[in-house]
């Protein structure tokens, strides 16, 4: 990689590592939510420098262009919503929080210590090799070859989700 | 095949090896193409697009139009320009400023970044990436969240009620969009546009591109129906009329950019033209063969033409054909209402995404019963007595 395409990765881990933090402490709801969209895109462009570049596409597509769009929706249109700052909600979900945060430390440290042996293991130009390999066709093959009855479980969970968003805002008469 | 057109390719890098431009590193490169897309395509796009809108329109009411500065008027884009850039920097009171300042740029970001992908010519295409369709369906995402942001930094209940309309317009009419490029996907097998506009070129003379098909609007009776889908959301996806709630000026104002004024009004309009552009190109290669015209193989033309004489031909028949859409647009908005928020949901949801989804099974059915061949070739072996030899 040159100095240049380092420069863009280091700018992309700050803002993605930024964002998350000001949506983490901001006490305006509507910037958390603004400062997600910000991780967002610095996560796609991570993924780009992984090789992923469908990846890369679908984050931006699903999490940018709707998940952050209906958040930003939903916190729009609840008024008491947007009033809402951080200490109103109070300590009760510190403890909580934090015997969440502790308890995906392992979970994390394996998964990177795995990864970090899988990388020393590949001598450096076949990684590169990987990297810019198409992904589209090999994501493809696998969701609808190999992984076909997980991807149809997905979809049926998703369809379920769907009629369950249509019964619940159905007119009551 | 070393055509004639691969030649400007090849005389393009030739012509830098060995000068200082080779020295260049590749970000500076990069940062140049970018403020030639900015600077000689989507800018002088918007303004002129303004004029010649204001131009339609005046010649659908049988009026004159801009006609003051210049010859016919063609400078008043110019003028509105000076004028834009020197009105006052004003944030409304009460307003949220640090929102309302980065609104207009992700509404520009988002547009403008589409035209990297998009293939001008054979060899003139920014960045021929991998997932070139996904990738400008992805950047032109961030409009969404540029106009919501806006409507609601502004502090105005007809700008909120505009933003939340042009939110809730956006995020539907994106799965009939993306629904109704699949077929061509489907089709071609890529998600590249180069790959994706080479394989519409169509010439029984030439046994290379025997395989090759013709524009795949015209490739199945699905993809017919896919096309008209694809304009129609695409419309919806830019806010144009009949689909232009978010800034329904006899109810909202001007709907999510009422307190916008000087360059940040300029910026959105100049983003919601670019836009068009950008959906109105992506039609042209997706569905209308791009560069391609039927027939017309410039590479063995009469005679030899110089390389960059073909270049230059493809992006004329490519801007011709996304022009002349755009052109559609605009005649759509002095014809037709608007729809009614309920009308607008309904003819998405109850309308086309049931039909786009009929589009992508038809379409897969078609590829499987007739080997991926399009209807004019099913059409030719029928006549030629079955003894096709592809």
């Amino acid at each position: 990689m040159s100095n240049g395409m380092k420069l863009i990765l280091l700018i992309a881990e700050l803002v993605t590592v930024g964002s998350a933090l000001i949506v983490a402490i901001n006490p305006n709801i509507l910037y958390s939510a603004v400062f997600l969209l910000f991780a967002f895109l610095g996560v796609a462009v991570m993924y780009l420098f992984a090789g992923a570049d469908f990846l890369a596409g679908v984050q931006i597509v699903v999490y940018v262009g709707g998940v952050t769009i209906l958040i930003l929706f939903a916190i729009m249109l609840t008024q008491w919503l947007y009033r809402l700052k951080l200490k109103d909600i109070g300590s009760k979900f510190v403890i909580p929080g934090v015997v969440l945060a502790l308890g995906l430390v392992p979970f994390l440290h394996r998964g990177l210590t795995e990864l970090g042996k899988m990388i020393q293991a590949t001598p450096p130009e076949k990684m590169a090799e990987f990297a810019a390999s198409p992904k589209t066709q090999a994501i493809g093959k696998a969701l609808l070859g190999t992984h076909v009855l997980p991807f149809e479980a997905i979809t049926i969970l998703l369809l379920g989700a769907l009629v369950g968003a249509v019964w619940l805002a159905r007119p009551r008469t | 095949m070393p055509a004639n057109s691969a030649l400007f390719a090849q005389t393009l890098t030739q012509w830098t090896q060995g000068t200082w431009l080779a020295t260049v590193p590749l970000w500076a490169w990069a940062l140049v193409s970018a403020l030639i897309i900015i600077y000689m395509l989507a800018l002088p796009f918007g303004g002129i697009a303004t004029y010649i809108e204001r131009k339609i329109a005046a010649d659908m009411q049988d009026r004159i139009g801009p006609n003051r500065v210049g010859p016919f008027g063609i400078f008043q884009f110019a003028a509105d320009a000076i004028k834009m850039i020197s009105k006052e920097d004003y944030v409304p009171p009460g307003g949220d400023r640090f929102l309302f300042n980065i609104a207009p740029v992700l509404v520009v970001v988002g547009s403008c970044a589409g035209f990297v992908a998009l293939p001008l010519g054979q060899y003139l295409v920014a960045g021929d990436i991998n997932i070139g369709i996904l990738y400008i369906m992805a950047v032109t995402t961030l409009i969404a969240p540029g106009i919501l942001l806006g409507s609601w930094a502004s502090e105005n209940k007809w700008s909120l009620l505009g933003g939340l309309r042009s939110a809730a317009q956006i995020v539907s009419y994106e799965i009939p969009v993306a629904l109704s490029m699949l077929p061509v996907i489907l089709i071609s097998g890529s998600l590249q546009v180069g790959e994706i506009v080479k394989q519409q070129g169509w010439n029984p003379a030439d046994p290379i591109h025997a395989n090759a098909h013709f524009w795949n609007v015209f490739h199945n009776p699905f993809t017919v129906i896919a096309f008209f889908i694809l304009f129609v959301g695409g419309l919806a996806e830019t806010n144009r009329i009949p689909f232009d709630l978010p800034e329904a000026e006899s109810e909202l104002v001007s709907g999510f950019n009422t307190e916008f004024s000087g360059m940040r009004f300029g910026l959105y309009a100049l983003g919601e033209f670019v836009d068009v552009f950008v959906m109105c190109a992506l039609v042209t290669t997706l569905y209308l063969g791009g560069w391609q015209l039927p027939f017309l193989e410039l590479d063995k033309f009469w005679i030899t033409l110089p390389s960059g004489l073909i270049a230059l031909i493809h992006v004329g028949f490519f801007m011709g054909k996304t022009l002349l859409l755009v052109f559609v647009v605009m005649w759509l908005r002095w014809t037709l209402p608007r729809l009614r928020v309920d009308q607008l949901m309904g003819l998405c949801w109850k309308g086309l995404v049931p039909i786009s989804l009929f589009n992508i099974v038809g379409t897969a059915v078609w590829m499987w019963a007739f080997k991926g061949q399009s209807m004019i070739q099913v059409l030719g072996s029928l006549f030629s007595g079955g003894s096709a030899s592809h």
